[in-house]
């Protein structure tokens, strides 16, 4: 049927899209306005990568399909296809409304089809949402009217739009040619219930209440979070090109005058941009490891904290550039004792459907008390002072970082300026007696492998991960450019780590500094080794069932999961039992990364004891729990000590196992 | 007020100390130096005051070789306004660098001199005292706190078990314990602001002080005996004879009881 604007009501209409579309547009500019106050920052790079991560990321829904939220997300995405689908045919109702012109597709009977299942299915799934809201309550999520009106409006569009379809072929019941016509199945079931009289008025009616909410839509939407329906597409173009485990450069950092973030205007405009994307779903704040064991961090609040700081001082900064912003001290909504608590363990932002980048501003807020501020908690203060003087966290000797390798026939590269691979050994593996044990175990498979191999001895020097963790950017970048001159020196092209940490900052982070290496950790350098039979294992020791803990920085921030399995898999004896459901993406953290390694921890549980208690309620009969990082291995030891289980389940790291089974000649 | 802090550099405590081929001193090469632990303290005091009260000032002030230009770095990064440098060889004696202060101070007229109460590389907590003696001022000892008073200050001393205040009329010098919070870690722009600060430099002649033979002398450095691995009895049931044998070894081999 043609559409219900004859005459006077097609200017009508053409008056009310035009005043929707002018309120629409005056409201995202000022939201752009607002974006504007950030900091610049280009994230234009890798414009294809961008492209790809636009269709699988935004089109493809790929982040709302995950664990736990498999349902939850198909009901997303069908919502999210469905309204695709229908836009279109809204945009081809106004056209048509206003001046008659039709958008391709739209008159065909599987467009037809298309739009009729999805107005069911979204439907469906309106009804479903509106009842977790009202009856299930998901804890985290912020309920708001807002949400209501919108599921409402939704509702709606779509109660309307199968109406007028109905009414249209109930209308058009007698003309000729209804017969040859393949009706969509809903409105086509729907029609009986309108006359043939009645229809003309029922479609007008229902096709201007359609249109109408649409406009309403439009109009209300850049004041809702619903916002992010528009704004998910350049936050996903506009998405970090990094890799997920590097924080960003302050570069020329030497004749910068503020660091990190204090207000609004320190953050860049693309995390202003998150601000307005956050769809406040609480999927980030389901995972996070500080919330769930009692600390005050929750990593949806720092995203919502900045954009409400933004949308209530940034009118104030537009027309004054010299206003006072809220200065740090004032920070209205995030305290310092939230920022400290961030383990970084990334858990929210793999949650993030619309690729929030949650740590980058937690670090940029810690970059402005530790630099600007000089406020990070004393134990902060003293790693960092320890690392500076004596370059580790734990102020032990610089000059004994090597003894753990006395007498076990490990060259220094001075002694071997020829090995293949330098082991970068860290600064756990180096002092922490538990770890040391680790070091020797590698250093044992390495020759037994016959990896040509070396070690920087007392010339390495912490790689300076906590350091930039814990905002101390500079710090970070002495470190990282005396150990790039180090390796440079000594001509090294290929670093071992038995640590993801060091692996994670020489791979990810030298490259920033001018450091380019061949970075391998050691479990995937063992599979490799086992895969090409350099290593062999013998079965002497007892059967064991071994749990596999992912660390943070293996797994989430580098996609390691599959490696230290296989190698686990691959140790006789050996039978593997998952952390689940807190294993692989999901893993839960130890507690000690971020910095957090030296930091009290007194808010709540200890994060490593409710690991722990995840790995008893597994109830697996594992009598090891594995892991691939000193961290991890220290937190762990530390756990099962305090929860009185260290005679059955003892902490070990996966190297040690192989080592163990290392066919002795 | 005005605040002079006089502060020593010296090995950092996380260095690993090694006797040096002459068997009296000890190996310097490569090691990593910094303020002497309780000169920090003095400096975090003093600086606490200028948080309360900006019009106060903290100069700092060292004697020692041209590297001690470095710790005087870190306290103006720290916070503090000004910095001399006194150049003395290492082996200039605690009185000689007491008079070298002491000519310092009477140039700088500051109301509050601090010291850290003992520099931690010898020990000896001789400058501080004998800086209050070459200029004829009281001086308080093991300070935790400086309150401002009307006509002087008020200095809180730790003892046993408590602390005791004294007041005394300025100007006055303190020998600094500790401070309430855990002296400060420089901010960035502090550190970068240091960099560029001028540090005069001062030698002795310029002091009017010519250096004595020293009063005192190290005739030998030794490292401390290796500690020996502790030992574990195995509890095999009889907890009365295991309990005979610990006392017994700890009265024959450990002696201390
Ligand atoms: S990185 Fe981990 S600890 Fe930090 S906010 Fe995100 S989930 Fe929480
Ligand atoms: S930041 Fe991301 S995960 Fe967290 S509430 Fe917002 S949209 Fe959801």
């Amino acid at each position: 049927m043609s559409p219900p604007t004859q005459g006077i009501w097609a200017i009508v209409l053409l008056v009310l899209t035009i005043a929707a579309a002018a309120v629409f547009g005056y409201r995202v500019l000022g939201l752009y306005r607002l974006l504007r106050l950030g900091r610049d920052e280009s994230r234009v790079d890798q414009p294809w990568r961008r492209l790809r991560d636009e269709i699988v990321v935004y089109l493809g829904q790929r982040k709302l399909l995950k664990r736990p939220y498999y349902i939850r997300g198909v009901g997303h995405a069908l919502i999210f296809w469905g309204f695709l689908v229908i836009t279109w045919g809204s945009a081809d109702l106004l056209l048509r409304g206003i001046v008659g012109w039709q958008l391709p597709f739209t008159d065909t009977a599987a467009y037809a089809w298309i739009l009729d299942v999805f107005a069911v299915a979204v439907l469906v799934s309106v009804v479903v949402a509106v009842f977790r809201r009202a009856v299930l309550r998901p804890p985290r999520m912020h309920r708001v009217p807002e949400g209501y009106v919108i599921l409402t409006l939704i509702g709606f569009l779509m109660l309307t739009l199968l109406v007028f379809e109905s009414a249209a072929i109930a209308a058009t019941r007698d003309e000729l040619g209804q017969l040859l016509r393949v009706f969509p199945p809903v409105a086509a079931a729907l029609a009986p219930l309108i006359s043939t009289a009645a229809g003309p008025a029922i479609f007008a009616g229902a096709w201007w209440a359609h249109v109408v909410t649409i406009l309403a839509f439009a109009v209300y939407l850049p004041r809702t979070k619903h916002l992010h329906i528009v704004t998910t597409l350049p936050n996903v173009f506009f998405r970090s090109s990094r890799p997920r485990g590097a924080l960003q450069l302050i570069d020329d950092i030497e004749n910068k005058e503020t660091f990190g973030a204090a207000n609004v205007r320190d953050f860049s405009w693309k995390q202003l941009l998150d601000g307005y994307t956050c769809t406040e779903c609480g999927r980030c704040s389901d995972n996070c490891p500080a919330l769930a064991t009692g600390k005050t961090l929750d990593p949806q609040k720092i995203v919502l904290d900045i954009r409400d700081q933004l949308l209530r001082e940034g009118p104030k900064l537009l027309a004054d550039a010299k206003a006072e912003t809220t200065a740090p001290a004032h920070w209205v909504a995030t305290k310092p004792d939230e920022l400290w608590a961030c383990t970084t363990c990334a858990a929210c932002v793999e949650a993030c459907p619309v690729t929030i980048e949650h740590i980058d501003k937690i670090v940029d807020m810690r970059r402005s008390l530790t630099l600007m501020e000089g406020a990070a908690p004393p134990e902060a203060q003293r790693a960092m002072t320890n690392i500076e003087r004596a370059g580790n966290p734990w102020g032990e000797a610089r000059a004994t970082r090597g003894d753990w390798a006395e007498g076990l026939g490990i060259p220094t590269f001075a002694e071997k300026p020829d090995a293949e691979y330098l082991y970068f050994v860290g600064c756990a593996a180096s002092y922490d007696r538990r770890n040391q044990r680790v070091a020797r175990a590698l250093a044992s498979i390495l020759k037994s492998a016959g990896v040509s191999f070396a070690i920087l001895g007392a010339a390495e020097t912490c790689n300076g991960d906590p350091a930039r963790r814990m905002g101390n950017e500079y710090l970070f970048q002495l470190q990282a450019q005396q150990n790039i001159e180090t390796l440079n020196a000594a001509a090294v092209k290929k670093v071992i780590t038995s640590c993801p940490h060091c692996f994670n900052t020489i791979a990810n982070e030298y490259p920033q500094l001018g450091g380019n290496y061949e970075v391998v950790h050691a479990l995937p350098l063992v599979k490799k080794l086992l895969a090409e039979k350099k290593l062999t294992l013998t079965g002497g020791a007892a059967a064991e069932i071994v749990a596999y803990h992912d660390p943070c920085y293996l797994g989430r921030h580098n996609g390691i999961y599959d490696a230290p399995r296989d190698v686990l898999d691959a140790v006789p004896g050996v039978t593997r039992a998952e952390i689940a459901p807190h294993n692989r993406e999901r893993g839960f953290c130890c507690g000690a990364g971020g910095g957090r390694m030296w930091m009290e921890e007194k808010m709540g549980q200890r994060v490593n004891h409710r690991r722990v208690d995840q790995l008893l309620a597994t109830k697996s009969g594992a009598t090891k729990v594995a892991s691939g990082c000193p961290y991890c291995l220290i937190m762990l030891e530390e756990g099962v000590g305090a929860k009185g289980v260290q005679e059955s389940i003892k902490p070990v790291d996966v190297l040690e196992l192989v080592a163990a089974r290392l066919e002795t000649s | 007020m005005k605040f002079l802090v006089c502060l020593k550099q010296v090995p950092d405590s996380t260095v690993r100390v090694k006797v040096a081929a002459d068997g009296k001193s000890i190996a310097t090469d490569g090691i990593t130096w910094s303020i002497s632990p309780y000169d920090e303290y003095a400096i975090e005091l003093a600086l606490e005051h200028k948080d309360g009260d900006p019009s106060t000032t903290v100069s700092v002030v060292t004697v020692g070789p041209a590297r001690s230009r470095d710790a005087l770095r870190q306290a103006l990064a720290m916070g503090c306004d000004d910095a001399t440098l006194v150049t003395a060889a290492d082996t200039v004696g605690g009185l000689d660098v007491a008079k070298a202060l002491a000519a310092v101070v009477k140039e700088a007229k500051p109301d509050v001199v601090l010291c850290g109460k003992q520099a931690s590389d010898d020990d000896q907590g001789l400058v501080g005292p004998a800086l209050a003696e070459a200029l004829g001022w009281p001086h308080v000892g093991m300070l935790t706190k400086i309150a401002a008073v009307a006509d002087g200050v008020e200095l809180w001393r730790e003892i046993e078990g408590g602390h005791e205040v004294w007041t005394a009329p300025t100007p006055v010098v303190g020998l600094v314990h500790k401070s309430a919070k855990e002296p400060r870690y420089p901010s960035l722009p502090g550190i970068m602001k240091a960099k560029k600060k001028e540090i005069p430099e001062k030698d002795l002649a310029a002091l009017g002080v010519t250096p004595g033979a020293p009063r005192a002398e190290v005739v030998a450095m030794e490292p401390p005996p290796q500690r020996g691995g502790g030992k574990i009895l195995k509890a095999d049931g009889d907890v009365k004879a295991l309990a005979a044998e610990l006392a017994r070894l700890l009265h024959e081999e450990a002696k201390v009881l």
